[in-house]
C-alpha cells in the first residue's frame, strides 16, 4: 500500500480537485428535484408564469456548471487511470530488468506477466473510477439527507430508517456473491484449459481414440459451470429484486406519512414531490457505495502482488563505487569501460543456488585462457548451466571469486560484462520485429553490409532470401514464421554480429535434421573461433575438440580434463561416450 | 446472393445453438413485460395521490385505475402506500423470475455451444486442424461464444426491455397529454441516432487500442521468456526503452479516446437535461392553462425520467448488434469444419502383414510421398530413416488414417484401410509422436489415458524408463502435470507418452521420432526392454538418429518422399548411400577417438 501511495503523488492536486468537483456535481444532482418542487408550488399551485425566464435561466445555468464539472471529472478520471497504469507498468517493467535470476526461476512467466499487465490496470481503475464512484455516491446521499432534514425533519427520519436495513441485506448478499463469483471464474479458466487441450492435444486424443472420454470430461466441466452460474444468478437476481422493492417501500413511507402531513397543511405539495423522488432514487447509490467498498477490499490482492514485485531486491548488485565509474544498466558510462579479453578464472569457488540446500560447487578452481573452449557435459537436468550462470554473473558465489582478465568480476559492472558476452540458447529466442532488428540486437551499429556478410558466413542468407521483404521481414511474436533450425541460425548470426569476447552456447538438441544440424555445427565453429567459449553440450561429438571438458552429474562436477585424458580415466565421461555411440564403434571397426 | 446464403446459414446455426434454451428466454421475456407494467403503475398512483391532495383527480378508465382513484378520493393514504408496496412486491417477484430465467437460458445456451464445439472438434480432420492456428480457434471457442451469449441474454433482452419500456411509457404519457408526449418523444430519435453514429465511429478507435495493448503485452511476454538473452546481451536499457515507447503510445491513445468519450457522455447529459427542462416548462404551461393537473404533471415527469436511461443505452446496443453476426460466422467455420468420414466396417485381425502399395500423397499441393511400397510382416521391427521433411512422419499418419493417400493403397492382412472401421483401426495402432501432449491431470491420469489398467502401470512405467522420474516426485504418480501442473522436460514427456502407448498393448506400435529428446543411453535401454517383451507386436521406429534404428529387422530410407534405400543396418552401411553418410556424420566423435 505504501509503495502504491507514492505513485499517486504526481496526481494529488488533480485528485483533490476531482473530489471537490465530484462533490459539487452530486450537490447539483440533488438540486434538480427542487425545480419540480418549485414548479408545483409556485407555477402550478399559483397558476402563474411570472418567474418563468428566471426559472429556465437558473436551470440552464445549473446544467452548464454541472456538465462542465462533469466533463472535467470524467476526462481527468480516465486520464489518471491511464497515466497511473502507465507509471505502474513502467516502474514494474524497469524493476524487472534489474532483478536477479532467482526471481525468474521462482515465478512463472504467466504470473509475472499478470502483475505487469493486469494488476496495474486494476489498481489504476480503482484509484480513478472507483474513487470517484465513492465520492459521487456518498456526497449524493449526504446531500439528499441534508435537504430532506432541512425541509422536514420527521419525514426525513422515517426515510432514514430504511438505510440500516438495506445495508445489512446488501452486505449479506455481497458476501455470498463474492464466493460464487470466484468459483465461476475458476471454472471458466478450467473450460478455457479444456478447450486448449482439445485444440492442441486433439491429435493425441484421436491417436489414443479417447474422444468420448475427453468429451465426457468436458461436459462435466460445462455442467458444473451451468450449476454454479445459476446459483450465482439466483443470489444476484434476489438482491436486485429486494433492493428495488426497498426503494418502493421508501416511497410508500413517504406517501403514507407525507399524505396525512400534506392534507393537514403541514407540508406543501412540492415538498412532498421532492421527498418522493429522493425516496425512489436513494437505494441505488447506497448499493453502489457498498459495491465500491467491496471492490476496494478486493483490490488489496492486486496491490499486494504488485508491491511484492516492486519490493524484490536484486541479489546481484553493483557496488556504489562500480556504478560511479561504470554506470548502471540504464545509464552506461561506456567511456570508462576497459576492453575485455576473455580470460576467465574460477578461484576457490563455493556456490549454492539461493533456493537450494546443497552446495553445487565446492572449492572449485579453473583457469580458462583467452580464446579456449570449455565443454560442459552431463545428463539433462544435471545442472550444466551453473558454471555459465556464474561467468555471466547471473548468480554470485558464496565463497571465492570469479576473475575476468585477472580482476574480480564484482569490481566491474554487470553491463560492462554483458556487453562482451554472446549467448545462444538451446531454444532460440528471437523477438517480434524485423529480421534486421533481431540481428542488430547485440550490435546496434551494424549496417546492412555487415549483416549480409555475417549471414553469408553462417550460411543463413537463404533464410532471408526466401522472404520478398528480405531483412525487413516481420518474424512475428517469438519468430513464429520461422522453423526452429532457421531461428537457431539467426540467433547464431546475432551472436556473431555482437562480436563478443566470451561466447556461451547452450547447444541445440533434437528435432533438427542432420543436414541443418551440420549447418548449425559449422556456424558454431565460425562464431566461436578465437573467442573464449563455453559449450553446454548435449551431443558429445561437439565437445571432443574442446580444450577442457567438465562432466556434471547430479549438479556436481564429476570429472574434468581433456577428451583424451577423460577417456583414459575410463570414468563417468567415458561411460557417457560409450552409451551415446553405443554400437557405432563396432560398426566403424567393421568398415575399417 | 452469397451474403444472403451466409445469413441463412448463420441463422440455422443460431437455431441449433438455441435449442434447449429458447423456452427460458421466452418465459423470461414474458416476465419482463410484467416487470415493466408493475414498475409503471407507481407514477399513476402518485398522480391520483397528488391530485387528491390539491383538488379532484381526473377520471379513470380501467378497473385498477378506478380502484386507485377511489382510494385517493377517500383520502386513504395508508391504503395507497400499501398498494405501492404490493405492486413493488409483484414487480420484485417478476424481476427475480426474469433475471433467473434469462440467466438459465444464457447458461444453457453457453453450455450447448461449448459442448457442440468440443464434440465437433473431436471429429475434425488433422488436415483442417493443421491449417488453423490453435490460438485463433481457442479465441473463437472462448470469446466468440461469450459474445453470442451476451448478444442473446443481454443485448437482445435489453433491447426488448427498452422497447417495452418506451412503448409502455409512451402509452401512459399519451393517455395523460398527447401533445406533451410528442414533445417528450421527439428526443428519442435524436438521442438514439446520435449514439449509433458515435459508437460506429468510435468502434475503430477501440480496435486500434486493443491492438496496441496486444503489442505491449507481447513485449512483456518476450522480455520474460527471453530474459537470458536480454541479460547476456546487456539489453536492459534497450528493452526498457522499447517498452516505454509502446506503453506511452498506448496510454496516449487511451487518453485521447477518453477525451472523446467524456465529450460524448457530457453531450448526452446536456441533451437529456434540456429535454427534462423542455418537458417541465411545457408541462407548467399546460398546467397553468388548465389542460394538465398537478398530479398528471408529477406522473408525467416520472415517466419522462424513466425513459432517459433506456433511450441512452439503445444507441450503443444497436451499434454493437453487428458484432454477434461476425462471431457467429467465426463459430460456424468451426462447426462446418470437415469431419473424418466413416466408411469402413471391417474389423480384421490386426496382427497381420501391413503393406504400402505404391502410395503417393501430396499435402497442400506439395508432393510428400511418392510411390512408396513397403511390406511389414506381423511382429517385425521396422526402421524408417529420413531427414526432416522427408515424409517419414506422414507414413504414420497415413497408417492411422489421419490422411488418405492420393494414389495407391495401404492394407492390413489384405484388407484396405478404407474398409476398416476407423475406431477399430485406432484401437489397434499405437503412435508416440515426437512432441507428445500431456493433459492437465496427474501423471497417472495421463499414463492411463486410453486404458484404465492400474495394475499394469508399474510395468509400463519401467518399460518406458520413467520409474526413476516418478520416484523423484514427492507425489509420485499423483503428481499434477499439464498446463497448471509442473512442467516436465521434453524427455520426461516422451517417456510418459511411451508408457501411455504401451499400456494399450496395441499389436501395431509406431514410435514417431519419440526418442529425440532422450539421451542415447535411455533410448537404447527402452528399445532393449521392448525387444525383450514376450508379446508380439509390429514395431515401427521413425527417426533421423541412426543409433535408434540400427537394430531394426529392416530399414527404409526416405528422401524427398521416396524410398531410396532399404535393407538391414549392415547392408545399408555397405551400400555407402545416404544412410551410411549420415551414420558416419553422426558418429564422427567416435572416429576421433
Amino acid at each position: 500500500m505504501k509503495k502504491i501511495r507514492h505513485f499517486l503523488i504526481p496526481y494529488r492536486r488533480t485528485l483533490i480537485l476531482m473530489v471537490v468537483l465530484g462533490t459539487l456535481s452530486s450537490v447539483a444532482d440533488s438540486f434538480y428535484p427542487l425545480f419540480t418542487s418549485y414548479a408545483l408550488d409556485h407555477f402550478i399551485a399559483g397558476q402563474t408564469l411570472d418567474t418563468m425566464p428566471m426559472f429556465i435561466g437558473a436551470y440552464i445555468g445549473l446544467m452548464i456548471l454541472q456538465e462542465l464539472d462533469n466533463y472535467y471529472c470524467l476526462f481527468q478520471c480516465g486520464r489518471i487511470e491511464m497515466c497511473l497504469d502507465c507509471d505502474l507498468r513502467d516502474t514494474a517493467f524497469h524493476h524487472l530488468q534489474t532483478l536477479s535470476f532467482t526471481y525468474f526461476n521462482q515465478h512463472n512467466v504467466g504470473s509475472i506477466h499478470a502483475r505487469v499487465m493486469s494488476d496495474t490496470g486494476k489498481i489504476g481503475e480503482m484509484f480513478a473510477w472507483r474513487l470517484m464512484d465513492l465520492v459521487w455516491n456518498v456526497s449524493y446521499v449526504i446531500c439528499v439527507f441534508a435537504v430532506m432534514f432541512t425541509i422536514h425533519r420527521q419525514l426525513a427520519f422515517f426515510v432514514a430508517l430504511i438505510i440500516p436495513i438495506a445495508v445489512v441485506i446488501i452486505y449479506s448478499f455481497q458476501k455470498k456473491l463474492t464466493g460464487y463469483n470466484r468459483k465461476v471464474r475458476e471454472i471458466n479458466a478450467e473450460i478455457t484449459d479444456r478447450f486448449n487441450e482439445g485444440l492442441s492435444g486433439m491429435q493425441s486424443i484421436q491417436i489414443n481414440h479417447v474422444e468420448q472420454k475427453m468429451f465426457r470430461r468436458f461436459q462435466d466441466t460445462t455442467s458444473r459451470m451451468y450449476q454454479t452460474s445459476i446459483k450465482t444468478t439466483h443470489y444476484a437476481a434476489l438482491l436486485t429484486a429486494v433492493v428495488t422493492m426497498m426503494s418502493s417501500c421508501a416511497l410508500a413511507i413517504v406517501l403514507q406519512q407525507g399524505g396525512y402531513l400534506t392534507a393537514s397543511g403541514a407540508l406543501r405539495i412540492g415538498t412532498l414531490a421532492v421527498f418522493m423522488s429522493y425516496a425512489i432514487g436513494l437505494l441505488s447509490p447506497i448499493q453502489n457505495i457498498m459495491d465500491t467498498i467491496a471492490s476496494w477490499i478486493g483490490i488489496r490482492v492486486n496491490i499486494d502482488r504488485l508491491s511484492e514485485l516492486l519490493a524484490q531486491q536484486p541479489e546481484v548488485k553493483d557496488t556504489p563505487a562500480v556504478i560511479e565509474k561504470y554506470g548502471t544498466v540504464f545509464v552506461q558510462k561506456r567511456n570508462n569501460w576497459e576492453p575485455l579479453n576473455g580470460d576467465v578464472s574460477f578461484e576457490d569457488v563455493t556456490f549454492r543456488y539461493p533456493d537450494g540446500t546443497e552446495n553445487v560447487l565446492e572449492h572449485f578452481s579453473l583457469h580458462v585462457p583467452q580464446g579456449s573452449t570449455v565443454g560442459i557435459v552431463g545428463e539433462t537436468g544435471a545442472g550444466k548451466s551453473t558454471l555459465v550462470n556464474l561467468v555471466c554473473r547471473f548468480y554470485e558465489p558464496q565463497q571465492g571469486r570469479i576473475l575476468i582478465d585477472g580482476r574480480d568480476v564484482r569490481k566491474r559492472s554487470q553491463s560492462w560484462l554483458h556487453a562482451h558476452i554472446g549467448y545462444v540458447l538451446q531454444t532460440p529466442q528471437l523477438f517480434s520485429g524485423t529480421i534486421r532488428e533481431n540481428l542488430k540486437y547485440g550490435n546496434e551499429q551494424a549496417d546492412d553490409r555487415q549483416i549480409e556478410k555475417a549471414l553469408h558466413l553462417m550460411a543463413a542468407d537463404d533464410i532471408v532470401r526466401q522472404f520478398p521483404e528480405g531483412l525487413d521481414h516481420e518474424i512475428g511474436e517469438g519468430g513464429d514464421s520461422l522453423s526452429t533450425g532457421q531461428k537457431q541460425l539467426l540467433s547464431l548470426t546475432r551472436a556473431l554480429l555482437a562480436d563478443p569476447q566470451i561466447l556461451i552456447l547452450d547447444e541445440a538438441t533434437a528435432s533438427i535434421d542432420t543436414l541443418t544440424e551440420r549447418k548449425i555445427q559449422n556456424a558454431i565453429r565460425t562464431v566461436s573461433a578465437g573467442r573464449t567459449t563455453f559449450v553446454i553440450a548435449h551431443r558429445l561429438s561437439t565437445v571432443t575438440d574442446a580444450d577442457w571438458i567438465i562432466a556434471i552429474r547430479d549438479g556436481k562436477i564429476e570429472e574434468q580434463g581433456t577428451h583424451a585424458e577423460l577417456m583414459k580415466q575410463n570414468g563417468y565421461y567415458a561411460e557417457l561416450v560409450r552409451h551415446q555411440n553405443m554400437s557405432a564403434s563396432a560398426e566403424n571397426g567393421g568398415i575399417a | 446472393m452469397d451474403k444472403q446464403n451466409e445469413r441463412i446459414k448463420n441463422r440455422h446455426l443460431m437455431i441449433r445453438f438455441l435449442s434447449g434454451s429458447k423456452r427460458f428466454f421466452i418465459a423470461g421475456m414474458i416476465c419482463a413485460c410484467f416487470v415493466a407494467f408493475f414498475d409503471l403503475i407507481n407514477p399513476k398512483i402518485i398522480q391520483y395521490f397528488v391530485d387528491a391532495l390539491v383538488g379532484t383527480p381526473a377520471s379513470a378508465s380501467s378497473g385498477l385505475m378506478r380502484y386507485i382513484r377511489s382510494l385517493s378520493v377517500a383520502k386513504n393514504y395508508s391504503a395507497m402506500a400499501a398498494l405501492v408496496v404490493v405492486m413493488a412486491m409483484a414487480a420484485a417477484a417478476f424481476r427475480y423470475a426474469f433475471q433467473y430465467l434469462n440467466a438459465k437460458g444464457a447458461e444453457a445456451l453457453t453450455r450447448r455451444m461449448r459442448d457442440l464445439l468440443f464434440e465437433h472438434l473431436t471429429r475434425t480432420t488433422a488436415a483442417w486442424r493443421s491449417a488453423h492456428r490453435s490460438g485463433d480457434l481457442l479465441q473463437r471457442c472462448t470469446s466468440d461464444v461469450e459474445t453470442i451469449k451476451v448478444f442473446v441474454s443481454e443485448q437482445m433482452t435489453k433491447l426488448f426491455q427498452i422497447l417495452l419500456m418506451i412503448a409502455f411509457s409512451l402509452y401512459f404519457m399519451i393517455s395523460i397529454h398527447p401533445v406533451l408526449a410528442l414533445i417528450a418523444a421527439a428526443y428519442i430519435p435524436v438521442m438514439v441516432g446520435g449514439s449509433i453514429y458515435f459508437h460506429r465511429r468510435i468502434g475503430e478507435s477501440f480496435e486500434t487500442v486493443d491492438r496496441e495493448e496486444g503489442k505491449l503485452s507481447a513485449i512483456v511476454q518476450e522480455n520474460l521468456t527471453g530474459v537470458r538473452v536480454v541479460r547476456a546481451f546487456g539489453k536492459e536499457a534497450y528493452e526498457q526503452e522499447r517498452f516505454k515507447k509502446q506503453n506511452h503510445g498506448y496510454t496516449n491513445l487511451w487518453v485521447h479516446l477518453m477525451k472523446i468519450m467524456a465529450s460524448f457522455w457530457v453531450s448526452g447529459n446536456v441533451i437529456a437535461t434540456l429535454r427534462d427542462l423542455i418537458v417541465m416548462s411545457a408541462g407548467i404551461i399546460f398546467c397553468v392553462n388548465g389542460s394538465l393537473t398537478a398530479g398528471e404533471f408529477t406522473a408525467f415527469i416520472s415517466y419522462n425520467a424513466l425513459l432517459a436511461m433506456p433511450v441512452r443505452g439503445l444507441g450503443r446496443i444497436i451499434a454493437e448488434l453487428s458484432k454477434a453476426g461476425i462471431s457467429l460466422g467465426r463459430l460456424r467455420e468451426i462447426m462446418e469444419a470437415p469431419t473424418e468420414p466413416e466408411t469402413g466396417t471391417a474389423k480384421p485381425n490386426m496382427n497381420q502383414t501391413i503393406s504400402f502399395n505404391h502410395v503417393s500423397f501430396a499435402y497442400r499441393k506439395q508432393m510428400v510421398l511418392e510411390d512408396v511400397s513397403m511390406v511389414i510382416p506381423a511382429g517385425a521391427t521396422i526402421g524408417i530413416f529420413g531427414a526432416t521433411g522427408s515424409g517419414k512422419s506422414t507414413l504414420a499418419m497415413l497408417l492411422d488414417r489421419f490422411y488418405e493417400p492420393d494414389r495407391g493403397t495401404i492394407t492390413i492382412g489384405g484388407t484396405p484401410l478404407s474398409e476398416i472401421e476407423r475406431s477399430w483401426l485406432r484401437d489397434h495402432v499405437g503412435i508416440v509422436s515426437q512432441e507428445p501432449y500431456l493433459f492437465s491431470g496427474t501423471l497417472k491420469d495421463n499414463i492411463l489415458l486410453a486404458a484404465d489398467q492400474t495394475s499394469a502401470i508399474d510395468h509400463v512405467t519401467a518399460m518406458a524408463g520413467l520409474t526413476h522420474t516418478v520416484e523423484t516426485f514427492p507425489q509420485g504418480y499423483e503428481t499434477y502435470v499439464g498446463q497448471r501442473g509442473i512442467t516436465l522436460s521434453g524427455g520426461q514427456k516422451q517417456r510418459t507418452a511411451i508408457a501411455q502407448m504401451l499400456i494399450r498393448r496395441t499389436p501395431i506400435m509406431i514410435f514417431d521420432d519419440s526418442f529425440s529428446a532422450l539421451d542415447a543411453e535411455t533410448d537404447e535401454a527402452i528399445r532393449r526392454r521392448l525387444r525383450a517383451e514376450p508379446q508380439s507386436a509390429t514395431r515401427i521406429y521413425i527417426s533421423h538418429r541412426v543409433a535408434t534404428l540400427m537394430h531394426a529387422d529392416r530399414i527404409y530410407v526416405l528422401d524427398h518422399g521416396r524410398i531410396v534405400e532399404q535393407g538391414t543396418h549392415e547392408e545399408l552401411i555397405r551400400q555407402g548411400g545416404l544412410y551410411a553418410k549420415s551414420a558416419a556424420l553422426q558418429m564422427r566423435g567416435e572416429e576421433k577417438q
